[in-house]
């Protein structure tokens, strides 16, 4: 039976590849390390797979026709669109990924979840897919199943439906019948902006919103999470932080255990989100 | 349908110099290409007289007042304004001056 080995959330801000390639600057040396602790856990851990819950940003998913919830069932995807090479340095990549785990979190031949997902058998993975994966496994050799999220365009999913996502995935994964040691990855962010007044601050537009956030996830307290993280609410911490419903999805993953690691680090883009639940 | 011309200019780099080269001619096609759409990924749409202008213009403030997603704006506003107007700099500036005076609207579609 497939085995759930560890939940990671961590940030996608997609500058910074480009940032730490060659050399670390000050303010991101916590990030560095950050992002070498995790890929050190992921190494111990070993997954056969990484479930990734991660937004999407207008790729996969597009007001032409907007699901909330979308599986990638493939047994492998591009990554990284050319606006992403153009602005943010990344490379085109491949990932490979496991229709077949993918097809059971669907449901097999019925979608029975309670969750209606979109499925793509064609995953273009953007970069809050890549920037994960590129930190924790450098390699790109661990198959990937995405389940990407619509945090950009509302009505976006409520943070209970992310929680109800968290759980179906749990459960889904604990019935997988394969000998499977499943990772399961989210991918976003604490408070964010872009696109409004209080983008590129060098600071977090909402620290306060950051604090009690790592708080939820040190103490593994979702329902204070859900309570506080209405679409006004997440507004007002920032117009992108809807993103941060993913750790919503990786807290209900993790049943309400406390995080073993939980921080907003600190740096010039903002508070930048590391959680961990080792052996859940 | 601002908010689907201004991803087709930013994620295609053949879009994106279309447009730079002339933003009249692409506007013009994209609507003509939404009024013959193709199932089930219909290209094109259409535009009012004042969307057009704002973005012939590059008017950020107008666009953002009008309530188009902002990630969609920033990423637009990064790939026609840097580096052929401005540095990345001077656009972060005067991109928050442009949407300051308009708070956050609602960006429901």
């Amino acid at each position: 039976m497939a085995e759930i080995v560890g939940v990671l959330g961590v940030t996608h801000n997609p500058l910074m590849w480009s940032v730490l390639r060659d050399s670390v600057p000050d303010d991101l040396a916590g990030v560095a390390a950050n992002f070498e602790l995790f890929r050190s856990m992921v190494s111990d851990l070993e997954p056969d797979v990484i479930v990734l819950v991660a937004s999407d940003h207008f790729h996969m998913l597009m007001m032409a026709n907007m699901p909330a919830f979308m599986i990638g069932k493939a047994p492998s995807m591009r990554a990284v669109h050319p606006n992403e090479v153009r602005q943010f340095g990344l490379s085109p990549s491949v990932v490979p990924g496991d229709p077949d785990l993918a097809a059971h979190l669907l449901g097999g031949r019925d979608l029975t979840s309670g969750i209606d997902f979109a499925f793509s058998d064609e995953p273009w993975l953007d970069h809050s897919s890549l920037i994960p994966l590129l930190f924790l496994t450098p390699g790109l050799d661990v198959p990937v199943v995405p389940v990407l999220t619509n945090c950009n365009a509302p009505p976006i999913p409520t943070a209970d439906r992310f929680a109800r996502l968290g759980a179906h995935l749990r459960e889904s994964i604990a019935s997988y019948d394969r000998d499977r040691r499943v990772l399961v990855v989210g991918s976003g962010h604490l408070a964010h902006e872009l696109g409004g007044p209080r983008q590129f601050l060098g600071t977090s537009p909402d620290p306060d919103f950051d604090q009690k956030a790592v708080s939820w996830m040190a103490s593994g307290d979702l329902d204070a999470a859900l309570a506080a993280t209405s679409f006004d609410r997440l507004t007002e911490a920032g117009n992108e932080s809807y993103q941060f419903l993913n750790f919503i999805t990786c807290m209900a993953v993790a049943a309400g255990r406390p995080a073993s690691f939980a921080e907003g680090t600190p740096t010039r883009f903002g508070n930048l989100p590391f959680f961990a639940w080792e052996s859940p | 349908m601002v908010n689907k011309v201004m991803w087709e200019v930013d994620r295609s780099d053949v879009s994106l110099e279309a447009f730079k080269e002339s933003p009249g001619e692409f506007l013009d096609a994209w609507v003509t290409k939404g009024e013959r759409p193709v199932s089930p990924h219909p290209e094109g749409g259409s535009l009012t007289e004042g969307e057009r202008d704002a973005l012939k213009a590059h008017d950020y403030g107008y666009l953002y007042a009008m309530g188009v997603n902002p990630f969609l704006l920033w990423q637009f506003a990064r790939s026609v304004s840097v580096p052929d107007e401005m540095t990345g700099e001077e656009l972060i500036s005067s991109f928050r001056e442009a949407v300051e005076p308009h708070g956050y609207p609602d960006f429901h579609t």
